[in-house]
């Protein structure tokens, strides 16, 4: 038989190889015997020994092809196993170990593909091998990931992967490999419709930018999700464009753009895309910026807006695509005034400047206005990014408010929520002290009295209004009592104090009225806060009422308008408080008797003033309420309380918070030593957080309230430092080096200074830290080669100057008018009066007033860029005949070389400083006071500030030897180093003040710009600099030898005087002579 | 000719026209009339600090006719034509930078063939025994200003070079002087020899009820519109330092008191006596316009 006849042999040959191979021959052959026929059996293992015979190494797929045969046979005829076979022989023939993942993997994968289509699959895995040893690692990852890829992927699919996998490993064989392995992954969370634009996408990137793959497989699947569904692919297939066009960094643009869709509608994704997809047409690079910013926009317009904001853009972009890029960035002046005329709503920042004088001129105190996020972000226990606040010093407010359809009904809320936070403030509803004694009860305050009798103070309270809450068994009914009361004293108040206001704001409280449910439609207790409520808001309409409730009304009614006179105190609400919380707190929470309701209005109700009957029937009631108990009547069931809803308008309230800040302020003003014995300490501060009511904690764990807790303590403390820091500048403060921070101050001869932020419209504070240096001293040459090269120059100078300089001691006679006669003359006069002539009447003298008072501070920018060669070798190119000869011509130019490393050339700022010395030549004739400075710098931390001479420095030889040390040094910060120069001038004396700047360029540095682009930025801050000095009485001017200085100057000086000297020869004169102008 | 000129500087010297023919309407707002009273009788000069439109100079009204009615009330037997008179003579001198000597002491002027002396105010005052208050003294030249030092110690004189005189200073002379010190540069702070003979009294904004109170009889207003003014002057001196030079002076607010009781709607009052006389910035006008807003209905 051929069986027996083969069989040995077959075995003789399997011998040859390792025992493994045999081994799982046997296991295999079992299992195979009972499927295939005998010569199948043969060929099959043939087929096995072909696979190991291939190559050193083969062996190990021999045995993979053992090993999986059982249960791949299992799955499919003959024929086809034996193809498996082949491809498998013909994968082992490159390379065992791909062959051995191939077999590996084969059973898995058939769970997810017809064996016909092992073919294709293998097909993939050896289109992957190259050849290499890196390739083969691939195929093999190829091979073993396939099971994992195919339970997400169909083969075309897979096809498409692999044709990317291809690409990349092209660029990173690792990479791919990394992909690859990681693939599964990525399109388990792909949903099957996006997954060929994902590939498609993933291949363009692998084509243009492959580093973007990584990133992108690690994040484009998850920047998916914020998309609406049927839009993912569309989103792709867009970036996907914008990487074709080398739209730059498609991963930003994924993931920002998908963020920022993420926050707008689902449904109106279709509509932005179409917009994105309008504007990949015009511009690629502006549909990033456009979906970037949308979710902003979107806030301010409605609707129908969007399009003609959408359009106005498009129609910029055309233009200038600069000026368009800007307008879809938001940064364009242009663009917000499109958005602010598409609007109705007023953004907080556009009022800011305006609403905070206002706040400032009401309150009295330096409070700023910012957005609510802020203090949101501060985590020191406002949780809300929507309710007008304050912590105690700014007041917080949302960042853009749309409730109405006109502007000056936005601002008008905008006003009275403002108002209102002021007004807190204003009339002390932070200022609570525990025992001073009320205006209203007087003699019969309640509060002492209560805490005399239940002293459950294991900790020492942190502030007043933590000590009277901790009055209270419900601290958060206190709250509400205290809050609404407290609420309603202000609002009259502010109604009072404010005529002018009282119809806005009443039309606010009306407002707030309409959007309240009616009192009897709440079960009892509820029922009585909303009274409350109302009576607050001194709400003008009838309201229905619970009528057994008509007595608790009554009482209560009588306690909150007492506080609702413009001379009632923040105790005076503690007072009435403790007596609301007795009565509503006796009251049980269920339902009204039905049917017995009554209608009354605020204004009648508590129409009792006398005290002494109202105590009576506040104890009556309390009786009343004690002798119920704690069981409600048969048939009535106490039902969950629930706090009254919000007053939109007032915002949140938090005076225990308010307080306790203010408390850690005063601590960190103390010295360390003080701190010990009097301050609190974090332990008290935590229990008070935990007991407040003002700190809204939903839902977490425990072990979280413990963490966040301490949080809130370590924020609360460092916010108290932070603002006790900015009422003491100067002294120390925790110094930061955050980026973002304002600097501190902490070297002798360094001085802060703010800088202006256009695009805020708003200084940042304490931002660039100016460090005044003394310059070194060099030789006198400079100096004394200078005057005696221009030493004509300087002789007409100094002639010029004179005659400016004496007139100010000069009596100046013969004048018809003046201070005093000349006797001399008198006497003349009347002489020839005698003798007949016509007497001169000009007999008088005066002291000429014209009197030179001029101090000037000379600044000189000592940026890098002054160390540039002045173009003389260019003119002296265009003017002369370079040698024809090129061998002259080569040595002509080899000769200026050599000049020019030696440095004979002239730079700008050898100009400016030969331009300095003459000009002290002159003010030294005219006898002015002047400072000459040099300022240079690296970020706002340094900006190094030179004198050279100071305003009250006398001059002399050192001044000399100082000017020779005038280097370029680093980069330009014009603004701290102008504010600078105001500050000294502004010490001095003299009548005019004269701000003088050189400089060679525009103002740049490092962060000298918004996100490191805009250079406006610098200009702007210069030119606020500029505007500081004018508002000081200080004349500025500018000077550039920057031929392209007339662009940015006209915005940087505007209507101040500047000048482009386009001939930098002629600084040296120039200056003087514009000096002179100037201060005559 | 000069002539015309002297004429109208005359017309200064009539010291007698600025005894006060009625009581001037004041409000003590601390103890700033007793110490000017025993500043008087202990012939100290005095110097007033404070901000413009607060009331200094009428307040150097009322104490020299309050002084006055003392005085008379001492002297009645011995100056009867006097007596009858309601005040102080007060010599007001505005300073402004071109003031000289002689325009304070006195000067030669021609008449016919000759030459003759004509008392400056400070001289007329002097030999009167009036208050001389000489108002922002810082505007006067240094070389001026230290002509009154002999005046304002014990000597009490005033020395008069041209004519080689001294004059002795009657009992009831005294000098008060004035100045702003916010709004004038460091450069035009008193020098210290200056200001170190006078005993300094601060003035400020009135508080608000008694501002209330003078702008009511002032401006001819109700309390309410007044306590108003008060109110709106109260929160825009807030704003000093922080978009302002000057807080807005009763004197302004006054001014709109008058708008106001001439029949101009307050805001529009406000406007144009507050708003717009305080400051050219636009942000700041509008921030002072919402308070204005706030305050009048």
């Amino acid at each position: 038989m051929e069986d027996e006849y083969d069989s040995p042999s077959l075995e003789a040959e399997l011998q040859r190889f390792p025992a493994s191979v045999v081994s799982e021959y046997h296991k295999a052959e079992r299992e195979a015997k009972r499927r295939l026929r005998p010569e199948d059996l043969d060929a099959w293992a043939r087929e096995g020994i072909a696979i190991a015979q291939h190559s050193f190494r083969s062996w190990e797929a021999a045995t993979e092809y053992f090993r999986a045969t059982p249960e791949v046979a299992a799955r499919m005829a003959f024929p086809q196993l034996l193809s498996w076979a082949r491809w498998g022989r013909s994968l082992s023939a490159d390379s065992p170990v791909v062959s051995s993942s191939f077999f590996r993997a084969s059973p898995q994968v058939l769970n997810y593909i017809e064996p016909e289509s092992i073919g294709r699959w293998a097909t993939y895995g050896k289109g992957l091998y190259k050849g290499t040893w890196k390739s083969s690692s691939l195929a093999s990852t190829y091979f073993e990931s396939s099971p994992r890829l195919l339970q997400f992927l169909n083969l075309n699919e897979l096809e498409e992967l692999i044709g990317f996998i291809d690409t990349l490993a092209e660029k990173s064989y690792d990479l791919a490999n990394e992909c690859l392995a990681n693939a599964d992954g990525v399109f388990s969370k792909v949903e099957p419709p996006d997954r060929r634009s994902f590939l498609s996408l993933a291949a363009v990137l692998a084509r243009s930018n492959w580093r973007d793959i990584k990133p992108f497989f690690e994040n484009g699947s998850r920047s998916l999700v914020y998309l609406e569904k049927s839009q993912r692919s569309r989103f792709l297939s867009l970036a996907e464009r914008l990487a074709k066009d080398g739209g730059g960094n498609a991963i930003g643009f994924l993931l920002d753009a998908s963020a920022a869709l993420g926050e707008i509608d689902q449904s109106r994704h279709v509509q932005m895309l179409g917009m994105a997809e309008r504007l990949a047409d015009v511009c690629p690079p502006a549909v990033g910026e456009f979906l970037r910013n949308a979710p902003q926009v979107l806030v301010r317009v409605k609707d129908q807006y969007l399009e003609l904001w959408f359009e106005e853009g498009v129609k910029i972009l055309r233009e200038n695509e600069d000026g368009g890029l800007a307008f879809f960035r938001l940064e364009s002046g242009r663009g917000e005034r499109v958005l602010e005329s598409l609007t109705n709503g007023v953004q907080l920042d556009r009022i800011k400047e305006i609403m905070t004088m206002y706040c400032r001129a009401l309150s009295g105190r330096p409070v700023e206005l910012l957005p609510t996020q802020d203090l949101k972000e501060r985590g020191i226990g406002w949780n809300s990014s929507e309710q007008p606040t304050t912590e105690g010093n700014n007041i917080y407010l949302p960042a853009f408010v749309e409730r109405y359809g006109s502007k000056e009904l936005n601002f008008g809320w905008f006003k009275v929520i403002a108002t209102h936070q002021v007004a807190h403030m204003e009339f002390g509803s932070f200022e609570f002290q525990f025992e001073r004694p009320s205006s209203l009860f007087a003699d019969q305050d309640q509060r002492m009295v209560i805490a005399g009798a239940s002293s459950n103070g294991a900790h020492d309270p942190v502030t007043d209004v933590q000590r009277f809450f901790d009055l209270f068994p419900d601290r958060q009914l206190a709250a509400d009592i205290f809050t609404l009361v407290e609420d309603g004293r202000i609002d009259h108040r502010v109604k009072w104090e404010y005529p002018g206001l009282r119809k806005a704001y009443e039309a606010v409280q009306r407002e707030a009225v309409a959007q309240r449910q009616e009192p009897n439609t709440l079960p009892l207790r509820e029922s009585l806060m909303e009274v409350l409520v109302r009576l607050s808001l001194e709400d003008p309409d009838v309201l229905t009422v619970h009528a057994e409730l008509r007595e608790h009304i009554e009482a209560i009614a009588s306690l909150a308008k007492a506080v609702q006179r413009f001379d009632a105190t923040v105790e005076d609400t503690a007072e009435v408080t403790v007596r609301i919380y007795d009565i509503v707190s006796q009251t049980p929470n269920m339902e009204a008797i039905p049917e017995e309701s009554e209608e009354r209005t605020t204004d009648e109700m508590g129409q009792s003033p006398d005290m002494e009957a109202l105590q009576q029937l506040i104890q009556e009631l309390q009786a009343g309420g004690k002798g119920q108990g704690d069981a409600p009547p048969k048939g009535r069931v106490e039902e969950e309380y629930n706090r009254p809803q919000r007053v939109e308008f007032r915002g949140e309230f938090k005076p225990e918070l308010v307080q306790a800040l203010e408390n850690l302020k005063q601590d960190a003003s103390k010295s360390e030593s003080d701190m010990r014995q009097t301050g609190i300490s974090p332990e008290d501060l935590k229990q008070m957080l935990q007991n407040s009511a003002e700190i809204e904690i939903s839902e977490v764990e425990q072990g979280e309230i413990d963490r966040s807790m301490g949080m809130f303590v370590d924020n609360l403390i460092n916010e108290a430092a932070k603002q006790q820091a900015k009422t003491q500048q100067g002294t120390q403060f925790a110094h930061s080096s955050d980026d973002d921070q304002p600097l501190a101050n902490q070297e002798p001869e360094t001085f802060l200074y703010d800088e202006w932020d256009f695009r805020a419209a708003d200084y940042k504070p304490r931002w660039c830290c100016v460090r005044e240096k003394r310059m070194e001293e060099g030789t006198q040459d400079f100096f004394d080669k200078t005057l005696k090269s221009h030493s004509f120059l300087v002789a007409k100078l100094k002639r010029q100057f004179e005659m400016l300089a004496p007139e100010k001691l000069r009596k100046v006679k013969h004048l018809p008018d003046g201070d005093e006669y000349d006797f001399d003359l008198v006497v003349e006069s009347v002489i020839q009066r005698m003798a007949g002539d016509t007497p001169t009447d000009k007999v008088y003298w005066r002291r000429n007033k014209i009197q030179r008072d001029v101090a000037v501070a000379f600044l000189l920018d000592m940026s890098a860029s002054t160390a540039e060669a002045v173009d003389e070798a260019r003119r002296q190119f265009d003017t002369w005949d370079f040698p024809d000869d090129p061998r002259d011509y080569m040595a002509w130019l080899r000769t200026r070389r050599e000049e020019m490393s030696r440095r004979t050339y002239k730079r700008i700022i050898d100009i400016e400083k030969e331009s300095t010395i003459l000009f002290i030549k002159a003010l030294e004739a005219i006898g002015d006071s002047y400072g000459i400075f040099g300022f240079s710098g690296y970020g706002r931390e340094n900006v190094e500030f030179y004198v050279i001479k100071d305003l009250d420095e006398k001059f002399g030889d050192h001044i000399k030897r100082r000017i020779d040390k005038i280097t370029p040094m680093h980069a330009t910060r014009m603004g701290p180093a102008i504010r600078h120069a105001i500050t000294k001038l502004d010490r001095q004396e003299a009548r005019t003040k004269v701000l003088f700047l050189l400089s060679d360029g525009r103002p740049q540095d490092r962060g000298y710009s918004r996100e490191g682009v805009e250079k406006e930025y610098a200009v702007h801050d210069t030119r606020m600099a500029l505007n500081e000095a004018r508002r000081k009485k200080i004349v500025p001017f500018c000077l550039t030898v920057d031929r392209s200085g007339h662009d940015y100057l006209k915005t940087m000086c505007s209507d101040m005087g500047y000048e482009v000297v386009t001939d930098i020869h002629s600084l040296p004169e120039r200056l003087p002579a514009l000096y002179r102008r100037l201060t005559l | 000719m000069p002539a015309g000129k002297s004429k109208s500087l005359y017309r200064q010297y009539i010291i007698e026209e600025y005894i006060l023919p009625e009581e001037p309407f004041y409000i003590p707002v601390q103890d700033e009339v007793e110490i000017f009273e025993a500043a008087f009788e202990q012939k100290i000069p005095v110097l007033l600090k404070g901000p413009t439109g607060c009331g200094k100079t009428r307040f150097i009204e009322y104490m020299s006719w309050k002084l006055g009615q003392r005085v008379a009330g001492k002297k009645a037997s011995k100056d009867g034509a006097r007596a009858n008179g309601t005040g102080l003579p007060l010599v007001t001198i505005a300073c402004h930078e071109d003031l000289t000597a002689s325009d304070l002491v006195g000067r030669y002027l021609l008449e016919g063939q000759e030459t003759k002396w004509i008392d400056g105010p400070l001289a007329r005052a002097v030999k009167v025994g009036a208050i001389c208050y000489l108002d922002e003294i810082v505007e006067a030249r240094k070389d001026t200003t230290v002509l009154i030092h002999p005046l304002t110690d014990h000597r009490r004189m005033l020395p008069v070079e041209k004519r080689g005189e001294i004059l002795e200073a009657h009992d009831n002379f005294l000098l008060v002087m004035s100045y702003n010190p916010g709004y004038q540069s460091t450069l035009k702070d008193l020098k210290h020899s200056t200001r170190q003979r006078f005993v300094s009294m601060e003035f400020d904004y009135p508080p608000r009820d008694i501002e209330t109170e003078v702008i009511a009889h002032e401006g001819g207003v109700g309390r309410d519109i007044a306590m108003n003014l008060a109110k709106l002057g109260e929160k825009v001196r807030h704003l000093k330092e922080h978009g302002l030079e000057e807080g807005v002076s009763t004197r302004l607010l006054i001014y709109a008191a008058k708008l106001i009781s001439s029949g101009i709607p307050a805001r529009r009052a406000c406007q144009t006596s507050v708003v717009w006389a305080l400051t050219d910035d636009h942000e700041v006008q509008r921030s002072i316009e919402e308070v204005t807003s706030t305050i009048f209905p």
